[in-house]
């Protein structure tokens, strides 16, 4: 079964345009301009039960307004939309008792009361059985290893702490899928790899549905089996994590450092025959690069084995996610600033005309 | 029902933990209330000056208009209690706390009155029953049986009457970008509501009564009690009126809920 599918989704806003100074807002007054603006669009895909996904772009690239529709927080323009077997924004109040919701940004625990009266609240709100609730948060707490935070009011939590607790207050119903808004975001790296560690042990045990919004791509190496990567609204990348190392890797990088200075030449001439591409970093150093096809290991041997050259030291580089990232969302901006550029020019196009009236 | 004994369930809850959190901040608590009857002893002190210039407001006594507005504070007070909506677009809608409550399985709007119940506002509705019922005595009213009876079920209507008024004007912030200046304008539009209402001039009667009913949560209601001005037909449209204006509140507050855009991020 599918715990989300989503057809051609589609949400816009309509921006209130401001004009400039006293007399524009003086216009504004009374009439308003608007603007609509297309921050999710028309995007499709599905996510089968017990899948961990990474949902990754850049900041405004619609990512939030996507996990809002799928909570029930937003009513999308138009689309298919169906999570758990519920429309979200339908039948609310019915569908959000099967799932749990972090927002790393904003808290769902009350500030001024300790972190063990929310969870109660959150009992009653969730319409949990003691006996259950027990078990569960017993469960969580020792994972977690809160014992000692639960008596403290929320606002003298650290945020680490605080991320913990958050955790607990949406998995206390049990839900079948959880959803993640930037869950590790400004947190250390120690708690980081706790609640990653704790997140995969969920998806383990209890096959919870995970699907997760971040910046920090780290997250995704550790969780993710699949990636979605939305940019400008429109979802860029479907897909595993490998195949998007594989089509967007760039192969791999060897520096050989040698005892005595040499010439690009002498080097080339080691991996003839092999499709690889040298670069002279400096008198004693090279480089060569080694597409994804090639063993590592044959270029390696070719070169140590060479007697007449003596190596001081050897690097390998591997292409990493962050930078196929990058590199991705670098050229998708650059289809943007195309057009953007294209724009500018037509914009500019009444300029002369206005000249030659004056 | 179940819906119902759910509701009031989280209601306990609420309550409880409003209690801890408040116990931990005491002095807040009375300084809410001394503040709250402040501003009726205020209002009061203003029925009392304009009564020494004058024997009678429009066929109006002193007792009477102290009559009714101790009957008004006490919808006020429960309605104060429970639809705390003063700060709903601030916090809610332009903070983004609203995504919270949207990813609760309660009702959105049972959440957010629930999260800024307010008890202190209580205090006031007890002393309005006082004040109307010293006033009872001055104008030596004749006590029915159903006296009691007719009050409770005024009170509701009246409450009712508040909670579709104001929550239909907190909806407003799911449409509009910017909250406009209208809650204070409301607000002094309620309070000529607390006094009755024969004196003001035409178009404020039938602003007061049909367009925002606050009539109905002071003078119509009251002057069920009060023999001499009785209006049997207006006292017994308040419940009505409150069923009318609390539904249409709800409906509006549903709609508005599915405008939610989210704040930033």
């Amino acid at each position: 079964m599918l715990a989300i599918d989503v057809a051609e989704l589609r949400k816009q806003f309509k921006v209130q345009k401001n004009r400039e100074g006293l007399s524009g807002a003086l216009k504004d007054l009374f009439k308003r301009e608007h603007t609509v603006v297309t921050a999710v669009k028309d995007i499709s895909f599905q996510i089968p039960q017990g899948e961990i996904c990474g949902y990754i772009g850049e900041n405004g690239a619609g990512k939030s307004t996507t996990i809002k529709m799928l909570t029930g927080i937003l009513v999308p323009t138009s689309g298919k939309l169906q999570v758990n077997g519920y429309v979200p924004y339908k039948d609310r109040e019915e569908f959000v008792r099967g799932i749990g919701v972090v927002f790393g940004q904003r808290s769902q625990l009350w500030w001024d009361i300790g972190v063990i009266e929310s969870f109660r609240l959150l009992r009653k709100v969730y319409r949990v059985s003691e006996t259950d609730f027990r078990r569960r948060l017993d469960e969580l707490v020792e994972t977690l290893q809160l014992q000692d935070l639960l008596n403290r009011p929320v606002r003298k939590l650290s945020l680490g702490q605080r991320m913990r607790c958050e955790l607990v207050a949406a998995l206390l119903h049990q839900p079948s899928i959880l959803f993640l808004d930037e869950p590790t975001i400004g947190l250390d790296i120690v708690v980081k790899t706790e609640i990653r560690e704790f997140l995969k042990r969920l998806n383990r045990e209890h096959g919870t549905t995970i699907l997760l919004t971040t910046h920090d791509l780290q997250d995704i190496e550790a969780l993710c089996s699949r990636v979605i990567m939305l940019d400008d609204g429109r979802i860029i990348y479907d897909g595993g994590l490998d195949e998007l190392k594989q089509r967007w890797g760039k192969g791999r990088e060897v520096q050989f450092q040698f005892t005595d200075p040499i010439r690009l030449m002498e080097v080339q001439k080691l991996t003839g025959g092999l499709a690889v591409r040298w670069t002279r970093e400096n008198e004693f150093t090279a480089k060569v690069w080694i597409p994804r096809e090639l063993n590592v290991s044959e270029v390696l041997s070719r070169v140590v084995g060479a007697p007449e050259m003596d190596i001081s030291d050897i690097k390998i580089f591997e292409t990493n996610t962050d930078e196929i990232v990058r590199e991705i969302y670098q050229s998708g901006s650059a289809e943007v600033n195309a057009a953007a550029l294209q724009e500018e020019k037509r914009a500019e196009e009444p300029v002369p005309a206005g000249g030659v009236r004056s | 029902m179940t819906k119902w004994a759910f509701n009031m369930a989280l209601f306990r809850e609420y309550i409880g933990n409003y209690m801890k959190t408040k116990l931990t901040y005491r002095a807040d608590f009375w300084v809410e209330v001394v503040a709250d009857l402040m501003f009726s002893a205020t209002n009061l002190i203003f029925i009392f000056i304009v009564f020494q210039h004058t024997p009678a407001l429009g066929n109006w006594s002193e007792a009477e208009v102290v009559f009714v507005y101790g009957y008004f504070m006490i919808p006020y007070g429960i309605f104060g209690t429970f639809v705390n909506l003063w700060n709903f677009s601030e916090r809610y809608i332009v903070k983004g706390e609203m995504d919270r409550i949207l990813t609760r399985p309660a009702h959105s709007l049972v959440q957010i009155m629930l999260e800024n119940v307010d008890p202190p506002s209580l205090i006031g509705s007890f002393v309005g029953l006082a004040i109307m019922g010293s006033a009872w005595t001055t104008l030596g009213l004749p006590f029915h049986w159903y006296d009691p009876l007719v009050l409770f079920v005024m009170t509701i209507g009246s409450v009712l009457i508040y909670f579709g008024m104001y929550t239909s004007l907190a909806s407003i912030s799911f449409y509009s970008d910017a909250p406009t200046g209208i809650v204070p304008l409301m607000f002094n539009i309620q309070n000529y509501g607390r006094y009755p209402i024969q004196i003001y001039n035409k178009g404020i009667r039938f602003l007061l009564t049909w367009v925002l009913p606050f009539a109905f949560v002071g003078v119509y209601p009251a002057s069920f009690f009060l023999g001499r001005h009785g209006d049997l037909g207006m006292s017994l449209l308040t419940p009505v009126v409150g069923i009318v204006v609390g539904a249409f509140g709800l409906w509006v507050w549903n709609r508005g809920v599915h405008r939610y855009r989210g704040a930033g991020s």
